[in-house]
């Protein structure tokens, strides 16, 4: 459960990064990526409640709430980089609570800084943010809100309500849900009603016939039952909550809508939208409207309006007269600058359409219940009313519902609508799949090459042998194609660690991708992630220059550039990285690995490729400063092994002053290798195909020995050294005699030789097995030897690590 | 010739341990039979390169690569040929691996009483490598209990 949880939501979580990367190249935000982002953290929302992980569920809930404004009202975005940031720190922040998840001892973190940060956002999307009233449904209300205001739309809005001292005073809602199987919902809910209604100035409910009204308990049961009141003298909001809380079987109560004291503890900066109508018949009206701009104006900053021009265009009254004045404001104080709209001459009334949403989380996360949905109708946000004002909201009200319950049904077919096809396994199964195929194909030779069955005709055996031969290989493939994933799902990543590093460096980079379709084994995607974004944090570091006026002068393109390609070239997957930056100088690579101590020979007798190849050794690292990204010399010696341990290989090129590469070679799969079996005495080695270049008998003039006696091979006017495994590992052959054995032409890595052997058995496939731990105490990898495996016959291969070998000798 | 005895884990019976003794020379040494998997004959036993003496190399058994190890090369006795007397004990550790040791000859399943055996000296001259766990006087005769995971640890 839990597992999936994690892998779930990781996906998902890569899924976002994925969708922002390509909006914010993009700058803008398709519908459908919108619907994606929301879709996203919807879910990732309900699976953490789910989970009982409350602050990851609220953090999602949050960023949802702020794309359903994004969605609905399409705001005008004005800082997108803001947006980013605060999406690609909360998905940062969910990444590495999932993390935590995982580790033994589980604590969550607390984001109430994060949630604060994304609803001050949301509420300057908005505008003005949402009316606080909606802003406390959580989003399984969602669904449950829009029946909820078509009910509501019928009520009556609070008629002339006593002056209270607060002021722009509203009703607080509340759902309240019973505990299932209850039974007589109506009936409970009126026990609820009846118990707060001494503490309550207004009380009114949704549904309203639950005295009578059996059928209500339905309803009740589906979209909760609404209680709207206002505190009476002496009680408070919260006294009022836990009277509800405590009556029987309820299960539980949630504000969705808070009065008018929530707004007031609204946090600052937030926009306050207040629509004003002024006496019947007192005439200018826009110039009214002016003073109390003016006024308005006195007390707080960021004062805007609507109608605009009402200084210069006296028709503007008529609009006034009809519509209302609008005024939007900022301002900590928001009670107090409603007190001044109330004091102003010939204000009959004023409505708040949108009070900031207040700081408390748990009253904040704006959860796109219907009413703010409607972007055309800002009025109907069902908003603490004052005075004898409603006919026109209330009638609009009865309006909003509609295009929030056209796109509930939407999000649900969207959900709904793909036909799964997929299916997520556990990477064990398939391991151990693997190696069955592997013992199958192993057992199918022993089966045919059975040493009882030589010298007999078997015309039929052979048939079917032949069959089961093209099945196994079948299954065979079959089974590596699964485990194969394109090579895209680390690419991405990539972009991210880019897009931070641009921000943080200061550098303008683009990254490309080339033939990320390629599809590499899932067990070694997992250990190239460290290795990839280690390299490509070098490559922004080091590889592009630190000022464009550089590049320019160069005469480079300002903007830099950062390749990642990955294609397939002999049963390898090869993995380049690029940067057109200002490459690797080797003058100063050396320098540096004198100082270190780590060359091994005179200086002068290092080739270029060989010099630049030195970056990757333990303790190097040019960069004199070490940054936030890299530069503390544990980098690319890191990457190194950590390559080699998958099997693959590393290598640099670079020309100064145009850029440097890293190529990355690593092999399709883990574990089953095409090989060459050569026999040196009684012992069988196995050569993976893809590094034997030829094979071949040695003609006397091939032979060539230096000064010290070592023998040389000379093939196609080119000298290779001879290793005789025999010696290598002390071994008896058949023959030292090296125009009786065979040689064969290996290479990897750019680096060649020769290696002896008695002679060659054949080609088979083999299934690599780690040695025994016992062996694998006396490290005897670095002799050159990757693994073992077991024959057709049954008989024992050693694997040998060409590069080892050839690096060794 | 495969003597199973996977299907009697249990070291401890009612009576005391059970163990399997084998002979090297003329010495007889006892393995608890908790950890032998199995008993097989000496087939041909692949060698690795690179490996201290006394593992001989690598055998197949059922698809799984198992070290095997030379219980007299690893006493410092002298090797002798292997005959059809020779046998691999193939031993089981709790961690799933497998390791096989080189005996002479297998003897028999005896039970040692609690009464029976006694602590092995703890000297820096006798028994200094410590492959002897424990003495059993067993029958009149007196035997050496090894202890299987010193002896497949340097």
């Amino acid at each position: 459960m839990a597992d999936m949880y994690v892998f779930e939501t990781t996906s998902l979580l890569e899924q976002l990064d994925q969708i922002l990367m390509k909006t914010e190249n993009e700058s803008s935000f398709a519908e459908e990526d919108i619907n994606e982002i929301f879709r996203t953290m919807h879910t990732i929302k309900g699976s953490s409640a789910m989970m009982g992980l409350e602050n990851m569920s609220k953090l999602a809930h949050a960023i949802e709430d702020m794309f359903y404004i994004i969605r609905e009202d399409h705001p005008v975005i004005t800082s997108m980089e803001t947006l980013y940031d605060i999406i690609f720190s909360a998905s940062d922040l969910l990444k590495a609570e999932i993390e935590n998840l995982q580790e033994d001892e589980y604590t969550p973190t607390d984001f109430t800084e994060q949630m604060n940060k994304i609803e001050d956002f949301a509420a300057v999307l908005k505008g003005a943010p949402p009316a606080s009233g909606e802003a406390a449904a959580p989003a399984e209300a969602a669904p449950a809100a829009p029946a909820a205001e078509t009910a509501g739309a019928a009520a009556p809005a609070p008629a002339a309500a006593p002056a209270q001292p607060v002021s722009a005073s509203g009703l607080t809602t509340v759902k309240v849900f019973f505990e299932d199987d209850c039974k007589m919902e109506n009936l409970r809910a009126l026990l609820v009603i009846n118990r707060i209604s001494e503490s309550c100035a207004e009380l009114e409910y949704i549904p309203e016939d639950i005295e009578n009204n059996g059928d209500t308990a339905q309803t009740i049961i589906k979209d909760g039952f609404l209680v709207k009141f206002r505190p009476a003298q002496g009680a408070s909001t919260d006294s009022i909550m836990e009277t509800i809380r405590t009556t029987a079987n309820v299960k539980n109560c949630e504000v969705i809508e808070r009065g008018s004291e929530a707004a007031a503890g609204a946090p600052s900066g937030n926009v306050t939208t207040v629509r004003v109508h002024f006496d019947d018949d007192c005439k200018m009206e826009n110039l009214r409207a002016l003073l109390v701009v003016n006024n308005v104006r006195d007390v707080c900053e960021d004062v805007t309006f609507e109608p605009a021009d009402i200084e210069d265009n006296a028709d503007t009254s008529k609009i006034i007269v009809e519509e209302g004045f609008v005024v939007r404001f900022k301002s900590d104080k928001p009670q107090m600058v409603l007190q001044v709209i109330e004091g102003t001459p010939s204000v009959k009334s004023y409505v708040v359409e949108e009070a900031p949403a207040p700081a408390a989380p748990a009253a904040a996360p704006a959860a796109a219940p219907a009413p703010a949905a409607a972007p055309a109708a800002p009025a109907q946000a069902a908003a603490p009313e004052k005075k004898a004002e409603a006919p026109k909201p209330a009638a609009k009200k009865a309006e909003a519902p509609k295009p929030a319950a056209e796109s509930a049904p939407a999000a649900a077919a969207a959900k709904g609508g793909v036909k799964q096809s997929l299916i997520s396994v556990n990477l064990n199964k398939l391991d151990v799949l693997l190696d069955l195929v592997g013992e199958i194909v192993i057992t199918e030779a022993m089966v045919t090459s059975n040493p009882d069955l030589k010298g007999l005709r078997l015309d039929n055996f052979q048939k079917s042998a032949r069959q089961l031969r093209k099945l196994n290989s079948e299954l065979q493939d079959a089974v590596m194609s699964m485990r194969m994933v394109p090579i895209s799902g680390a690419f991405n990543k990539m972009t991210r660690i880019v897009r931070d590093m641009k921000v943080k460096l200061g550098k303008d980079v683009e990254l490309i991708f080339e033939g990320e379709e390629t599809e590499v084994d899932k067990s070694i995607i997992d250990q190239l992630n460290d290795p990839l974004m280690h390299m490509v944090r070098n490559s922004m570091d080091h590889g592009i220059e630190e000022n464009v006026e550089d590049r320019i002068a160069a005469g480079k393109s300002p903007k830099g550039k950062i390749t990642l390609s990955a294609y397939n070239a002999s049963g390898e997957v090869i993995i380049v990285i690029a940067d057109d930056g200002q490459g690797i100088d080797p003058e100063k690579v050396l320098a540096k690995a004198e100082r270190n101590g780590i060359l091994t020979k005179p200086a002068s007798e290092y080739s270029e490729k060989e010099i630049l190849n030195m970056i990757m050794l333990p303790g190097f690292s040019t960069n004199e400063q070490v940054t936030e990204y890299s530069g503390r010399g544990v980098g690319m010696d890191v990457v190194k092994k950590n390559i080699e341990k998958i099997g693959g290989s590393v290598s640099v090129d670079s020309k100064f002053g145009q850029g440097s590469s890293f190529i990355i070679k690593i092999p399709l799969s883990l574990s089953i290798v095409d090989g060459m079996e050569i026999s040196v005495g009684s012992s069988i080695f196995t050569i993976p195909i893809n590094s034997i270049r030829q094979s071949f008998k040695v003609q006397p003039n091939q032979l060539v020995k230096d000064t010290t006696g070592k023998e040389m091979i000379m093939v196609y006017g080119e000298c290779y050294p001879l290793i005789r495994l025999y010696q290598l590992y002390d071994l008896n052959p058949n023959t030292e005699d090296v125009f009786d054995g065979i040689v064969i032409l290996v290479e990897t890595d750019g680096k060649s030789a020769c290696i002896f052997a008695d002679e060659l058995i054949g080609e088979q496939q083999v299934v690599l097995k780690p040695f025994p731990s016992l062996l694998g105490n006396y490290n005897i990898k670095q002799y050159g030897m990757s693994g073992c495996s077991i024959l057709g016959d049954g008989s024992i291969t050693i694997i040998i690590d060409v590069s080892k070998i050839i690096s060794d000798f | 010739m495969a003597e199973n005895t996977t299907a009697s884990r249990s070291a401890y019976t009612a009576d005391g341990i059970e163990i399997l003794f084998f002979n090297i020379g003329e010495i007889s040494y006892g393995i608890e039979i908790k950890y032998v998997n199995e008993i097989i004959n000496i087939e041909q036993i692949t060698i690795v390169p690179k490996i201290p003496d006394y593992i001989k190399g690598v055998i197949n058994i059922r698809g799984k690569v198992v070290p095997i190890i030379s219980v007299r090369n690893r006493f410092g006795m002298e090797e002798i040929p292997y005959d059809d007397r020779t046998c691999i004990i193939v031993l089981q550790f709790d961690d799933g691996d497998q390791v096989g040791i080189i005996v002479d000859r297998v003897q028999e399943v005896l039970i040692a009483k609690p009464g029976d055996i006694s602590k092995a000296p703890d000297s820096k001259n006798v028994n200094a490598n410590r492959y002897i766990k424990s003495i059993i006087e067993i029958e009149g005769d007196i035997k050496l209990l090894l202890d299987c995971d010193k002896l497949i640890t340097d």
